[in-house]
């Protein structure tokens, strides 16, 4: 299946701002982060079609994954 | 001082009554670095009649390069004491209380007692969740900002929403412990929180609500994002 990959603010850095992904059927987010090298703890959103889920949600084909690190500074 | 003029250009885009209706304002900025230096200063200048800055903090060099309260002569001084000076020299007719303590959930009803609006500038993760609690549970609407790096979020929580916990509840540090904070980004983030937070003051409808704007000034582009209920 397919899904697409979006990628917000430091996420971007040596990586992408969008991609589209091959995947098994069946894949959780987690298969989408591993590539990527960014650990689930570093995730602060994780939006997949544009709501909140964590990394053990199953995506399907035609998903749209959006991913956050934590922005807090002042 | 009153000045003949001083708010001529704030016409058009704020009514008379409007304007009034800031100047009988009370509103609270908890943090006054990068992001609540400039909330402060654009507060003043707008016309906001009382300022509650609450900062534990005092100016260091490192501050120079981007938090407008801090010069070469103040490194040392507290940062609420700093921007009240400056402050003072923007707009004498603004009310400035200045807290020289970090905040803690249990202060909230005192600090804020006369406080109608409140702007999360903080730097903690943590921090942020408590005091959307805490204003939620005194009925105080919220304008949250977060910056790092480039890059930047913000948004309104208004009493019942929960969107700084759906946001920051999940982990102690932001990336911006490693990619710093340059002087734009506080300035941008900023702006679009007092634009957000003079609504609310006015009584019309924020942009944001149950939602956040994520800025990205590397790539130029200003994304939004609902926060459900999930």
């Amino acid at each position: 299946m397919r899904v697409t990959v979006k990628l917000f603010a430091t996420f971007r850095d040596g990586r992408f701002k969008v991609e589209e992904k091959e995947l098994p059927e069946d894949s959780k987010v987690l298969s989408v982060l591993e590539p990527l090298n960014i650990k689930p703890e570093e995730v602060a959103i994780c939006l997949v079609n544009g709501r909140n889920v964590n990394e053990q949600h199953v995506l399907n084909n035609g998903d749209t994954v959006a991913l956050f690190p934590p922005v807090g500074g002042g | 001082m009153a000045v003949e003029g001083r708010y001529a250009r704030n016409k058009k885009s704020l009514s008379e009554e409007e304007q009034c209706k800031l100047a009988t304002s009370c509103v609270a900025i908890v943090g006054c670095g990068g992001l609540g230096g400039y909330i402060a200063e654009e507060l003043a200048r707008i016309g906001v009649g009382h300022l509650v800055l609450i900062d534990g903090d005092r100016l260091e060099a490192s501050n120079l390069n981007r938090q407008i309260m801090a010069t070469e002569l103040n490194i040392g001084q507290w940062k609420v004491e700093a921007a009240r000076d400056r402050l003072h020299s923007v707009n004498s007719e603004v009310q400035v209380d200045v807290i020289k303590e970090w905040f803690e959930e249990e202060k909230g009803p005192i600090l804020f007692k006369d406080v109608t609006l409140v702007f999360d500038a903080l730097d903690s993760l943590s921090t942020r969740v408590m005091l959307e609690r805490v204003c939620h549970q005194l009925g105080i609407p919220l304008v949250f900002a977060s910056i790092a790096g480039w890059f930047g979020q913000i948004g309104v929580s208004l009493p019942g929403d929960f969107s700084v916990f759906r946001l920051y509840g999940h982990g102690e540090r932001g990336v911006e412990s490693t990619w710093g904070n340059p002087a734009f980004t506080p300035a941008v983030l900023a702006s679009l929180s007092v634009a957000e937070g003079v609504k609310l003051l006015v009584g019309r409808l924020p942009a944001l609500r149950r939602a956040w704007l994520q800025v990205d000034l590397l790539t130029m582009e200003f994304d939004r994002f609902e926060i459900g209920d999930t």
